[in-house]
């Protein structure tokens, strides 16, 4: 418990009036968004479990299925956020030299490290399976046991997860570099998570839903009965809760003493393995890393010939940040994550059942288009949360070296706001059209939504950047992370809200614009000026995100 | 070279330098003492245009840093108290980068930066990446990032710490051989003997305000000790207050 104080008081101490990252508005606006969607995620669990209830014959089973794909899918995304916390934790924070330095034994080190990183790891999944198991609590009518019943379950698959996590990442760094098994860890992760996310749109679950797809009922309830094996935990874990629905008090308390029994047995293999193997590997991860690939020349030219249209600060600065994103190998996985997201993208558009529709296929396939122009521009606010956002905090506390050169902060944060606006501009348009190409829209729909794009990305970009300017983070071990700041979320939200309004002012004229391509009618003069005032005021707002936020930052650097 | 106005900084909480005043000839190495908290830090970085004073002014070579930050700027090699440096590029690509920042003439640029990197003793390591390098060594990498584009300035904070008695010897020599070309080296230090060695004149600040400057006899003088080391002299002074 002493090891665990630090960590515990500096929380508290984040609380403190006049402290300079005060947590109370952040922590204030954190329960507002958890709150939403803990509300958001209840309704849609409720709605289906009653939707499950109408359904005869095969409900339950639907329910039960439902609850076990649950379990099993917060057991891996315990098991993968697990490993990358123990990695921290355990090898890599900065704290770790002075706490080895100190008076205490290898074990307690290990398990007051362990103890943090379980909670790291496990608190997002306690918070939001809560809803889900609320909603099947009251859909199946059950008493406060089962609540309980399910809690206590929920906190015992955290900790076998976190301790089966725990054990692999010991085994692994005591034989390799824990920043390695890091990299290797997250690359591998994310490269299963992208291949089970687009081999899941591929095979296009929302079919399973329909049991009209399936030959015979005999044969969807058969796929629905897969196999439990009897000896992994998350079987133990979903039979608790399934018996403590039934009130079966027996299978399911049975069932939680297994898994209790189970994290006990980890821990204490976890306590042996640190005696054993911990120092080692700690030792091991003090070890830099060596260069994973070797400057890429081409007949003695290097790639940064490619950017001699850029003046020498601008270049110079491109430069720093392209090797500074490729040799930082955390960073890698978001590139892979950003493909996949742009493959499920097309491919939903692709699949798009316009032709079953009883609506006008072509007016269908114009409202698709201009919601997709909404769709792209939050994919676009996205990946600017990721990486533009934390631009600025990205400097670290090498900020210095900008503070001190000869080049003034608004210079630095144009050049950061062009680096990020060509490859986002390029990549939302691409995007854009290659959706309305798979549309096949009007020529009006594809200008309209070029056009509207090309002005939200400078917008959006610029709103990141200048937020990611005003509330920076030079301390952060990992900025990335900067986006679930207050900063971040602010800039989440207010770029949401941009996207929102210009696709509101855009949607009148829109509509009235087409409908009258359609059915064939001219337009009076009010209508025109309302569609001139819409338009301009969309870009004016646009153009206004794109210097206001940039001023913001570039003041508050300069006084800070 | 350097003059400073009635340079004060209040951070709210903590009036942190206090109507400072004081001119550094061209090629005088001016040493900076103080307790910790005096608000030595603070004064060198205003001076490397790093923070905003609250009130009074800073001119390098006849340039206002308020007023032509850029220009001052140009002028000024800063070298930091702790040495942080984008870790992901090597030793070479740091100081590319900062030529490309102070616009270093591109013709020579690789003979100087191989030629600062032997004398820091890091030609070695150029292609490695900083975040393998000992904390001395990331210290040298950064005085060499500040002598690249030939300042007429030079401001250090604490240049001593880190660094192996042959590098301290090194960094010794170098800063008395840019003095000696008219260089004007503004040094804050712990290290009295070291300000006692190397320094033409030494001023010592406490809670932001400067208390005496001069040459060790002068301050001498000033904190009525006789003949007495800088050490004695200091902490008479600092008493005092």
């Amino acid at each position: 418990m002493t090891l665990l104080r630090p960590r515990l008081i500096s929380s508290r101490n984040g609380l403190r009036p006049g402290t300079q990252n005060n947590h109370w508005t952040r922590l204030f606006l954190f329960i507002l968004i958890g709150l939403v969607f803990w509300i958001g995620a209840f309704l849609v669990f409720y709605r289906i479990l009653t939707y499950f209830q109408s359904v005869q014959d095969f409900g339950d089973i639907l329910a039960m299925k439902l609850l076990s794909m649950m379990i099993i899918t917060f057991f891996a995304l315990l098991l993968f956020s697990s490993i990358i916390n123990n990695l921290s934790h355990l090898y890599l924070s900065r704290d770790l030299p002075l706490l080895h330095s100190m008076p205490v034994g290898i074990r307690d080190i290990f398990l007051s490290r362990w103890l943090g990183a379980a909670f790291d790891s496990s608190w997002m999944v306690i918070a939001f399976s809560l809803p889900v198991f609320l909603s099947y609590g009251l859909v199946y009518k059950a008493g406060i046991v089962f609540y309980l019943i399910a809690f206590i379950a929920v906190i015992c698959m955290c900790l076998i997860a976190a301790a089966i996590s725990s054990l692999v990442v010991l085994l692994g760094a005591a034989m390799l570099p824990a920043g390695k098994i890091r990299t290797l860890f997250v690359i591998l992760g994310v490269l299963l998570a992208v291949l089970l996310v687009i081999v899941l749109r591929m095979i296009r679950p929302e079919q399973l839903v329909n049991p009209d797809s399936f030959a015979s009922v005999v044969l969807y309830l058969n796929s629905m009965q897969a196999l439990s094996l009897p000896y992994l935990p998350t079987t133990w874990i979903t039979d608790t809760v399934q018996f403590a629905l039934k009130r079966d008090w027996t299978h399911s308390i049975f069932n939680l003493a297994l898994s209790a029994s189970c994290v006990f047995s980890l821990i204490f293999i976890n306590g042996m393995a640190a005696s054993a193997i911990y120092f080692r590997g700690f030792s091991r991860a003090q070890t830099t890393a060596k260069r994973l690939f070797a400057p890429l020349k081409f007949r003695g030219h290097s790639w940064e010939s490619l950017l001699n249209f850029l003046s020498r600060p601008a270049k110079a600065f491109a430069v720093k940040e392209i090797r500074s994103f490729f040799r930082d190998s955390t960073q890698w996985p978001q590139l892979f994550l950003i493909c996949a997201l742009i493959i499920v993208y097309l491919y939903n558009f692709s699949v798009l059942p316009l032709d079953r529709s009883p609506i006008k296929t072509i007016y269908l396939q114009n409202v698709f288009s201009f919601l997709n122009v909404g769709l792209a521009a939050f994919v676009l606010s996205a990946i600017a949360a990721r990486f533009v956002f934390p631009a600025v905090s990205m400097e670290g506390e090498a900020f210095w070296i900008i503070q001190a050169a000869p080049v003034s902060i608004k210079t630095f944060l144009w050049i950061k706001f062009f680096l990020y606006y060509m490859p986002l501009l390029i990549l939302s348009e691409t995007l854009i059209v290659a959706s309305n190409l798979l549309l096949g829209v009007t020529p009006f729909m594809m200008f309209l939504s070029i056009l509207t794009i090309f002005c939200l990305v400078p917008a959006v970009v610029a709103l990141a950047v200048g937020l990611g300017a005003r509330y920076p983070d030079f301390k952060s071990e990992n900025p990335a992370m900067s986006v679930t700041s207050f900063g971040g979320v602010l800039f989440m939200l207010l770029s949401f809200g941009l996207i929102a309004l210009v696709i509101i002012l855009e949607a009148g004229p829109v509509y009235r614009i087409f409908m009258s391509r359609m059915l064939g009618y001219s337009f009076s003069l009010m209508q025109i000026l309302w569609f001139a005032l819409s338009f301009a005021f969309a870009l004016i707002l646009c153009i206004f995100t794109v210097f206001y936020p940039m001023k913001l930052g570039e003041i508050y650097l300069m006084k800070r | 070279m350097i003059k400073l106005k009635d340079l004060t900084k209040d951070y709210g909480t903590t009036l942190a330098v206090n109507h400072l005043s004081l001119d550094v000839a061209a090629g005088e190495i001016y040493g900076f003492i103080g307790p910790n908290g005096a608000g030595k830090t603070t004064t060198i970085r205003m001076m490397g245009g790093i923070i905003e004073p609250t009130a009074g002014s800073i001119t390098i070579a006849g340039i206002d840093i308020k007023k032509d930050p850029v220009a001052a700027k140009k002028i000024i090699g800063f070298v930091p108290d702790r040495p942080f440096l984008y870790e992901k590029l090597t030793g070479l690509e740091f100081l590319k980068f900062i030529a490309d920042l102070y616009q270093v003439e591109e013709l020579h640029l690789l003979r100087k930066s191989e030629d600062l990197l032997k004398q820091f003793a890091l030609w070695e390591w150029a292609d490695e990446i900083i975040e393998a390098y000992s904390h001395g060594m990331k210290q040298r990498l950064i005085i060499s990032a500040a002598l690249l584009h030939d300042p007429k300035v030079l401001v250090i904070d604490e240049p001593m710490v880190g660094l192996d008695p042959e590098a301290v010897r090194m960094v010794k020599d170098i800063l008395k051989r840019l003095a000696a070309q008219n260089v004007t080296v503004f040094v804050s230090t712990h290290t009295l003997s070291l300000a006692e060695d190397l320094c033409d004149r030494i001023g010592v600040i406490h809670k932001g305000t400067l208390l005496a400057q001069g040459t060790v006899a002068e301050l001498n003088l000033a904190a009525k000790t006789g003949e007495a080391r800088l050490e004695e002299v200091f902490l008479t002074l600092v008493r005092e207050a």
